[in-house]
């Protein structure tokens, strides 16, 4: 039994350097942390579009009511939080995905995340848009997801930047 | 501890931080949304007691209460109504009395019905009287007053003595009459009419109203309203008429 622990110690030993020297991708955990946050507010808007929370806690003036109520809240016949849902969720996946020991340093991953947020970037830009200047109200947590989501996109850039850099230093 | 066990714990820590934080940042988000859910199916910020209104002058209070109203503002004849949803005799008014005014005098332009709001309370049977009454109210907000009205008073039984305020309920009687329950809920589940229904209420007080429903026609308070015998109903509103009186 001392045998085998020994063996076992030897065996993670040999696999502990290279890990060790690898800066852990803070980058692409920082997208996986925003995207579970994205993915909550995005729930929260979803169940209050399916009338399961009632009121919004959104101050006092209604203005989520408003934005959530306006013909603008659907996109291709689908409730925009659901759309939010998705996107947060899928990009929630495949950061954890990317931070797997197989997938930790592939720039697939990077680009990848870069792509989608990318287009989440856009749609949310479209979005905001259509409040500041269609519906005149601004949806305090639309707003939120809008931060989350530019962020996510800093972080996915930093991500393909180190993954880059560390592919040409090899 | 060996030197290799020493190296491990530094290599391990910011997947083992970040795998805490990931948990922490799930388990905070869940709560809050099953917090959230709960409040909403235990009434959640919907008003459902008297606001305090700026001012107890008769006037102030009368230009607050803002009363629906049923046939021409010409009529000859008004007939104001003081009623709680909560009220069971209410509710057989609204069912008996109301159809046969409408048909007999309200249709042909002879009578108006001008309703008040006149919740009986905020516990026991009455509990819901305040949220009923604003329901109505965002119903009205989308031009169907009457139908949540003739709902809210139908099906007394299904939502009186609810165990949690019948915000669902009244949600799923909108959509039936057609009101978006989007615009519904969210007016509902503010405190929206809650300052009307109050005035309304106060005006009740001041006028000497201490039950439901209470009728006035011509400033003459009626000891019947038209339950039992609807007949001496007619009857006055066809005296007023007579009178030309308002």
């Amino acid at each position: 039994m001392t045998e085998a622990r020994a063996g076992a110690e030897t065996e993670g030993a040999s696999a502990e350097p290279a890990s060790a020297l690898a800066p852990p991708p803070l980058a692409r955990m920082g997208v996986a942390v925003l995207a579970l946050v994205g993915l909550l507010i995005a729930t929260y808007m979803l169940l209050h579009r399916l009338g399961v929370v009632g009121r919004l806690i959104c101050g006092p003036e209604g203005a989520c009511e408003i934005v959530q109520s306006s013909k603008w809240a659907t996109f291709l016949s689908l409730p925009v939080p659901l759309v939010g849902v998705l996107g947060y969720l899928v990009l929630l996946v495949v950061a954890v995905l990317g931070l797997q020991p197989p997938w930790a340093r592939d720039r697939r991953v990077s680009v990848v995340l870069v792509v989608l947020s990318g287009i989440a970037v856009a749609f949310t830009a479209y979005l905001t848009a259509i409040e500041a200047w269609v519906i005149h109200a601004w949806c305090r947590w639309c707003l939120g997801s809008a931060a989350v989501i530019v962020l996510i996109l800093a972080c996915a850039l930093v991500d393909l930047v180190r993954v880059s850099r560390r592919e040409e230093a090899l | 501890m060996s030197p290799q066990s020493k190296r491990a714990a530094p290599a391990k820590s910011p997947y083992r931080a970040f795998y805490w934080i990931l948990i922490a940042v799930a388990l905070v988000g869940i709560g809050a949304l099953v917090f959230a859910v709960v409040r909403a199916r235990t009434g959640g910020s919907a008003a459902m007691a008297p606001v305090k209104i700026d001012s107890t002058s008769l006037r102030a209070i009368a230009a607050k209460a803002t009363p629906e109203k049923l046939g021409p503002d010409n009529a000859p004849v008004k007939l104001v109504i003081f009623s709680d949803y909560t009220c069971p005799y209410c509710g057989q008014w609204a069912a008996q009395v109301q159809p046969r005014l409408m048909q007999d005098y309200v249709n042909p332009g002879k009578l108006q019905i001008v309703y008040y709001d006149f919740p009986l309370g905020t516990e026991g049977e009455h509990k819901y009287a305040y949220l009923a009454a604003r329901a109505a109210h965002c119903g009205g907000e989308q031009g169907k007053y009457w139908e949540m009205h003739d709902y809210i008073f139908g099906r007394q039984s299904d939502w009186m003595y609810a165990l949690t305020p019948p915000v669902k309920t009244y949600e799923q009687y909108a959509r039936t009459v057609g009101v978006d329950p989007q615009k519904f809920n969210a007016c509902l589940e503010s405190d929206r009419y809650a300052d009307v229904v109050t005035a309304e209420h106060e005006l009740g007080v001041q006028l000497g109203v201490n039950a439901t429903p209470t009728v006035i026609i011509n400033e003459r308070r009626l000891s019947d309203p038209g339950l039992q015998d609807y007949n001496g109903l007619k009857q006055t509103i066809e005296q007023a008429a007579g009178t030309g009186a308002r």
